[in-house]
């Protein structure tokens, strides 16, 4: 807490933009277009933090992250169908996202670097075939769902769900499990000999991610109550998108993840009304250029021009002096 | 009896266009330490050239082999000067494998994307005189173009085993992969061993689009199904050893095909991958290595 | 021949070697010694361009080899046997032979080369068609040698041959360098922990300690010199004098 009031003047550009986030819609009437995109936006923040965690934070790179997502979405769908409160039936997707990594999870995690990505993006192709042909129909809410369906609802248990995970993901990488997690990242066979439990230190970083996935899942159950085919919310774009507005955002920080999605969500729906699917190629190159050239994306990027115009600055008023 | 014999056919035929696929996945593994998961949208690409030359001049997808495998060579070179090369920059192995799995997931966006814009979502295949036509072989039937493919497969991985073990090239390509430093003292510029080799892998991918163009289908986004299949062959291989990458590749088409008697036909790709996630966690070194 | 000029070398933040000046001219043997860390290995890579210094000058016959990748400097003429050897473990001993004549005009004398190394390394031959991981320890320096010279250098480094090797071996190995320094004009550079078995070998000699060179002189001189006495032959005056 201390932290927190003593850096307050970094924190507020985003105490007010949350603000904004927070009041806007009580006062003001927002289209269903823009709260649209926001729930979408919000659901891109709380995957890539989740897979900021475990990707940015612990060094390991997880290409199956649909799996948890899908995982979450459909486990809420139908505990929710039958009754239970959507906060509920979204923890219960967050849980259910959690058993999943733990019974993946711990085989992949004994595999070395480039296998464990390989491994879930495996997992995550082999749930989306089972489920694919397990759920052949449409799957959907029974009427009164769609009825009674609340746009505003959407956008704060999003926004909720979605600070949430900012807030989850502040504490564990301030914690000693975040030191853990730092120390496996940058040389796993260091931190083992130095005598952290890197295995038990990586699964805790799994779940805690699958936790955050499966929570989005279930704010995306409640978005979207029907659905054609199932097996799409298990498609890799769930798990390649937010890993791109992470690398953009800026990897291994707490707001790269925010910044990101931002810059991700907005600017498709903005170049979508303009330019077509001609968008995509740019931030595909834009994501090469960034892993290539600029590893700390965007929020390092802007450090990176705060520090040349304090050196600049400093320069200057030195040779002013002497 | 009949059955078991198509089986196997079957299993062969499927497993010798596995192993063609593994193939550049398995040699820039080997040789560079990177993992190219674009390689399932080369295969793509590689379809989609012999298509639009079958399309609009009539050749056989076959017979487009040499221009697809230079055009698609000339692809490899500027992959690997545009997004591997600044890789060989990073000091741990360990990163430069990582990023390697980050650039070329953005590659995937990238091409994906510009082969969705530009040929649209369609499904496209080659339809010739002799497709769904087959050969009646030991009182069995094996459809003209799986005997094709399986003669492609076995020249490819015959032509690269003559290449990295008599040409001087290949010697090249073995010293820098066993210690590149003492290669370069030895002489041996191994970046340009690099760049030629990443020529010829995603050659490779381009030979495998031709063959899966004509006996089933390409997407703009159908890519990734068939690198997991590559993932897979090149693990069950072992790292590095290139050589088993096209007897693995058909042990797998042999598991798979059996499998039909096992599990309904849509669980198939399932049971591969699970069983790809088993080897891995218990022998991580492949199936047909030696060494522990 | 070669002239290093107030070289300094860096390991990333890390110095490693401070204003190093040295020269070899041509027909030399020339040895550096110090003891473990002193930085004798770093040298070699940074002539070799395994490394690059960060300020001052390397140049060999005139040509500036401190901006070329290490394959060019190979192509001028440089061949390093590399400390640890570092064979090709899995390729034949004939391959990496072949391999050490990858330079264009070595590539197409390789045949003769060949045939001379075998003369020189009998054993080699024998072993030409075994991998190179299954060599004893003497012949992979063999091997590491034979292979350094397929590139027909005008200029041979050697970094710490006698590791892990028999004095005998180490007797035969350095007669047979020795012999091709005469015959071949070869210059050699050979940098050692084995102060003895260089310096009796050596034309002239250089003494590096903590990055930086102590002394040079004539290589007999300064087997004879007191401070190497002491420091590496573990002779105090002491017992000289009893």
């Amino acid at each position: 807490m201390s932290t927190i009031t003593a850096n307050w003047k970094k924190l507020l550009p985003s105490g007010v933009a949350l603000a904004l986030f927070l009041v806007l819609p009580l006062v003001m009437e927002i289209g269903t277009n823009i709260l649209n995109l926001m729930v979408m936006l919000f659901i891109y923040v709380i995957l890539s933090q989740s897979w900021n965690l475990i990707g940015g934070y612990t060094g390991l790179i997880n290409l199956g992250l649909a799996a948890f997502f899908g995982c979450g979405v459909l486990v809420t769908h139908f505990i929710w169908s039958t009754g239970v409160p959507i906060y509920l039936a979204v923890t219960a997707g967050g849980i259910s996202a959690m058993f999943l990594a733990g019974v993946i999870g711990l085989p992949t995690l004994r595999l070395r670097g480039v296998y464990f990505a390989i491994g879930t993006l495996a997992l995550a192709q082999v749930c989306r075939i089972v489920v694919g042909n397990t759920f052949t129909r449409m799957v959907q809410m029974p009427i009164s769902y769609v009825v009674n369906y609340n746009f505003i609802s959407r956008y704060y248990l999003g926004l909720v769900v979605a600070l949430i995970a900012v807030a989850v993901v502040y504490l564990v990488t301030n914690s000693k499990l975040g030191l853990a997690m730092a120390a496996v990242r940058d040389d796993e066979e260091a931190a083992r000999v130095t005598g952290v439990n890197t295995f038990r230190c990586k699964v805790l970083a799994l779940l805690i991610s699958a936790f955050l996935a499966g929570l989005a899942g279930g704010v995306y159950a409640f978005f979207q109550l029907t659905f054609q085919f199932v097996s799409s919310v298990f498609s890799p774009l769930w798990t390649f998108g937010p890993v791109m507005a992470v690398i953009i955002g800026g990897i291994g920080t707490l707001l790269g993840p925010v910044i990101g999605s931002f810059f991700l969500v907005i600017l498709s729906e903005i170049f979508a009304l303009t330019t077509g699917e001609a968008h995509l190629i740019i931030f595909g190159i834009l994501f090469i250029l960034v892993v290539l050239y600029f590893p700390h994306g965007l929020v390092g990027s802007v450090d990176r021009v705060r520090q040349l115009i304090v050196r600049v600055g400093r320069s200057r008023l030195w040779k002013a002096i002497h | 009896m009949e059955g078991v014999i198509q089986t196997i056919a079957y299993g062969i035929v499927v497993g010798a266009l596995y192993g063609l696929i593994a193939l550049g996945l398995g040699l820039i593994m080997g040789i560079m330490k990177f993992l190219n998961i674009a390689h399932g949208t080369f295969i793509m690409l590689g379809g989609y050239v012999s298509f639009w030359l079958f399309a609009l001049w009539g050749i056989d997808p076959y017979l487009s082999i040499p221009l697809v495998i230079v055009a698609m060579f000339l692809m490899g070179l500027l992959l690997y000067k545009l997004t591997l090369s600044p890789l060989l920059k990073l000091p741990h192995i360990g990163m430069r494998i990582d990023n390697s799995l980050l650039v070329t997931f953005g590659v995937i966006y990238v091409l994906d994307n510009a082969m969705t814009l530009i040929w649209k979502a369609d499904v496209r295949s080659v339809i010739a005189s002799y497709t769904g036509g087959a050969l009646n072989l030991f009182g069995t039937r094996v459809s003209y173009t799986g005997l094709a493919g399986l003669g492609i497969a076995v020249l490819a991985a015959v032509a690269l085993y003559f290449i990295l073990s008599r040409t001087y090239f290949g010697k090249h390509v073995r010293a820098a992969t066993q210690d590149a430093e003492a290669a370069s003292l030895c002489g041996v510029n191994v970046q340009q061993t690099y760049l030629i080799s990443c020529g010829i892998a995603t050659a490779l991918a381009g030979m495998a689009g031709v063959v899966i163009v004509s006996s089933y289908s390409v997407t703009p986004t159908g890519g990734l199904s068939w690198l997991l299949i590559g993932i897979v062959v090149m693990v069950l291989a072992g790292e590095g050893n290139i050589n088993a990458i096209l007897p693995a590749g058909i042990m797998l088409g042999l598991i798979e095909s059996a499998s039909v008697f096992v599990v309904p036909i849509q669980y198939r790709q399932a049971i591969a991958l699970l069983i790809f996630i088993i080897v891995l966690m218990f022998r991580p070194q492949g199936l047909f290595t030696k060494r522990g | 021949m070669l002239e290093i000029s107030h070289v300094d070398v860096y390991y990333g933040d890390l110095q490693a070697l401070w204003d190093i000046s040295l020269t070899i001219g041509g027909g030399e043997i020339v040895t550096l010694v110090g003891s473990n860390g002193a930085g004798k290995s770093t040298i070699m890579k940074t002539i070799s361009g395994l490394l690059k210094p960060k300020t001052g000058s390397i140049s060999f016959e005139g040509i500036y080899l401190d901006k070329l990748p290490a394959h060019r400097i190979a192509e001028l003429g440089i061949s390093m046997v590399p400390e640890g050897r570092r064979l090709f473990p899995q390729m034949s001993v004939l391959e990496n032979l072949e391999v050490g004549a990858s330079v264009r005009e070595a590539k197409k004398a390789r045949h003769n080369t060949i045939r001379w190394i075998y003369e020189l390394f009998p054993i080699l031959r024998k072993r030409a068609k075994q991998r190179a991981d299954t060599l004893s320890g003497g012949e992979q320096q063999m091997l590491a040698i034979g292979r350094a010279l397929m590139a027909q250098p005008r200029l041979l480094l050697i970094d710490e041959m006698s590791l892990g090797l028999s004095p005998l071996l180490v007797q035969e190995i350095s007669q047979v360098i020795k012999d091709i320094n005469k015959s071949r004009k070869l210059t050699i550079f050979l940098v050692e922990q084995d102060v003895n078995m260089a310096l009796s070998m050596a034309d002239r000699g250089y003494i590096i300690e903590n990055g930086r060179i102590q002394s040079q002189g004539d290589a007999k001189e300064l087997l004879c010199s007191e401070r190497v006495k002491e420091t590496y032959l573990g002779i105090s005056p002491v017992e000289k004098a009893g």
